[in-house]
């Protein structure tokens, strides 16, 4: 039926020298629409858009409650946490949790450090990293393979297997003896940054084997008639390479420099390791109870709980600023790294 | 010729003035000396500090640990064998802890992948959002890691006040998995499908844990992503042309197309777990340098051990892989 409609040639006017009208007879609305929404191939997209959608809807849900549920028992007092009307709104809201933290847990001195920390840390991996990741991506040289292995290595090594051997490394410092040999004695390097610089500097430290790997890859897709037209015009490998192809791989280091950074902020394994004192205040210091909160109330558990969550809440919350300004970066970058190659 | 005749020339001149000329290393030469400068810090790093590291590790495992009292330093005796035997002979909790660890790596590694895996592909279809969503399966990565992750362990405790909390209070989000699906449910529905009891415990532990294997999983879940989109759109084109259903083409092209990323994501899970707050043998191990005397040594042995057993399991787990992993052959 439909074909038929559709066969009547359609009339052609000719209404000025230049312009002519074309009238044919258009299926009408209804049953266009009908053929349009009608079909069970647009019902089945439309039952695997709105299931596609709420799946998806229902795992954010999960991954962001958590941080709900912490911000509203942040504001909680703790006759909130006694009494059952209370869910998500705090009937006492208080800002008593956050002002314990800012004065006694000496949040502020917290943050400065750990921001020195992880800053001085996270620009030394980025750029050792990049430097290492060139090296393997475009050069072949005697032992190539085999250093590779080597961060191979380190990547699959868990530190943890590592720790004490690791705090020892540190905690008497010596170089194949040398130091014993001009100072008669090791030096103590722990409870300063020098172990985590000392790491970042050769590129050892947290995750590094993973981002020197990233580089590589990323290099790996430069094409290298860009350096060999720059060998021609006379420039060496480290101008080159300073020059041309270090601006180039700007947002491959910015999410380098992101991820050190941030697993830097909230790490608790090295901090805890070499810092062996709280005089350096860094951020896992500061996760307690304050004293001026002790309490043996009734929802003691819970209000503690609640005090914990905001630590950690507190201790985040430069990084969901950061976040939120550079989570492109974060996303893009595993996928440009092209870690597929 | 021409070659073979330049090349008698040099050497003519060569044997000539030998002594005196200056010797130019050719090109290829020179850029492997600039390539191993490029490499020099991880290589100084990795001689220098990682060996040692991992020798005093390995040889610490083999001795008596003792800090000198006032005087400072340390006193090693070596006893062989003993620290691994105590700890897989004489700590009560290792060998158990052990065993459930590796069960645990055992199941989470299909579990992650797979669900990874489902939300890559979802999210690689055009949708209203898709942005957004991205963001917010990234943030675990970043915002849920080492310290938040050891408060968030140390809360677990509050599941038990969950029920008149409503589970609001709980920071682990366990219970508000648990509102999403109930477990109950679950397993009705598969008891009418009448398939074993193990893929029924296994998909209800895979749903209540879902919350820990989401946060698990956001890098894996990028490595998907970026594999899905190297697959050439030419291809799911032909596909659709030659009337295959979504079923068909995810089975016979997408399935294929991203084995080697399976392989690649269920080895980045195996050495994630490894530093994961959730890792029951390493929390254990890391307990016992602090709790235990000579804690230190016996951990470091037990950690080998445990690290020895995952490699085995790594090695294994590849070999079978790598089998079925379908390779696109390419140019370059």
């Amino acid at each position: 039926m439909n074909t038929q409609k559709l066969n009547t040639s359609p009339r052609i006017k000719r209404e000025t020298k230049n312009k002519i009208r074309v009238e044919f007879e258009r299926t009408p609305f209804l049953e266009r629409m009908k053929a349009r929404f009608g079909t069970t191939y647009f019902a089945q997209r439309v039952v695997w858009y709105v299931f596609r959608f709420v799946l998806l809807l229902g795992i954010s849900y999960v991954i962001l409650f958590p941080f709900f549920a912490k911000i509203s028992g942040s504001f909680m007092s703790p006759n909130d946490f006694v009494d059952v009307t209370v869910r998500l709104i705090p009937k006492y809201p208080t800002f008593d949790i956050y002002r314990a933290i800012f004065v006694e847990q000496q949040y502020m001195k917290a943050f400065m450090n750990t921001a020195l920390l992880s800053v001085s840390t996270a620009l030394i991996q980025t750029f050792i990293c990049s430097v290492v990741g060139y090296g393997f991506a475009k050069f072949k040289f005697k032992g190539n393979t085999l250093l590779f292995l080597a961060v191979v290595l380190t990547m699959i090594i868990p530190h943890g297997t590592l720790q004490f051997a690791l705090f020892m490394k540190f905690r008497y410092f010596d170089v194949f003896g040398l130091m014993r040999l001009i100072s008669g004695q090791t030096l103590t390097l722990t409870n300063t940054f020098w172990p985590l610089i000392l790491m970042s500097l050769f590129g050892l430290a947290f995750k590094n084997g993973l981002y020197i790997f990233m580089m590589r890859q990323f290099y790996r897709g430069v094409p290298d008639e860009l350096e060999e037209s720059a060998y021609v015009d006379g420039s060496g490998v480290f101008r080159t390479f300073i020059q041309i192809i270090l601006p180039l791989s700007v947002p491959m280091m910015i999410t380098i420099f992101l991820f050190s950074f941030s697993w830097q902020w909230t790490d608790d394994f090295y901090t805890t390791l070499f810092f062996t004192t709280t005089r350096t205040v860094l951020m896992p210091t500061i996760v307690g109870i304050p004293n001026s909160l002790q309490t043996n109330y009734a929802g003691q558990n819970l209000y503690y709980a609640a005090i914990n969550s905001t630590c950690g809440l507190m201790i985040i919350a430069p990084l969901i600023i950061v976040y939120l300004f550079c989570q492109k970066f974060l996303v893009q970058g595993i996928e440009r790294s092209g870690i597929i190659g | 010729m021409n070659n073979a005749k330049t090349t008698t020339a040099v050497k003519k001149s060569n044997s000539k003035s030998a002594p005196k000329r200056k010797r130019i290393a050719s090109l290829d030469k020179r850029k492997a000396r600039a390539g191993w400068f490029f490499v020099l810090p991880f290589a100084v790093g990795f001689i220098a500090i990682y060996l040692p590291i991992i020798w005093d590790s390995i040889w610490l495992s083999f001795n008596h640990f003792k800090t000198n009292r006032g005087g400072g330093g340390f006193t090693l005796t070596f006893v062989g064998w003993e620290n691994y035997r105590n700890a897989l002979f004489v700590d009560p909790n290792f060998v158990r802890t052990l065993v459930s660890g590796i069960q645990q790596l055992i199941f989470d590694i299909p579990a992650i992948v797979i669900f990874s895996l489902f939300v890559a592909v979802l999210l690689n279809q055009k949708m209203l959002g898709r942005a957004a969503f991205r963001a917010i399966f990234f943030i675990p990565v970043i915002l849920s890691t080492g310290l938040i992750e050891s408060i968030d362990a140390r809360n677990t405790m509050l599941s038990y006040m969950g029920d008149e909390m409503g589970g609001i209070e709980s920071g682990s989000g366990q219970n508000a998995a648990a509102q999403i699906v109930s477990a109950l449910d679950v397993e009705r529905l598969f008891a009418n499908m009448k398939v074993g009891t193990e893929i029924v415990d296994y998909v209800v532990s895979a749903i209540n844990s879902i919350y820990d294997i989401v946060n698990r999983s956001g890098v894996q879940m990028l490595i998907f992503l970026a594999g899905l989109q190297s697959i050439s759109p030419a291809i799911y084109e032909s596909c659709q042309i030659e009337g295959a259903t979504a079923w068909e083409t995810f089975w016979k092209i997408t399935f294929p197309m991203i084995s080697p990323m399976i392989l690649v994501n269920a080895v980045y899970t195996i050495i994630d777990s490894f530093t994961t707050e959730a890792n029951v043998v390493m929390s254990y191990i890391q307990n016992e340098v602090y709790t235990q005397a000579n804690g230190q040594v016996i951990s470091a042995a037990m950690s080998w051990m445990y690290f020895l057993l995952v490699i085995i399991i790594l090695a294994v787990f590849a070999a079978i892989a790598s089998a079925f992993v379908f390779y696109q052959r390419r140019d370059h």
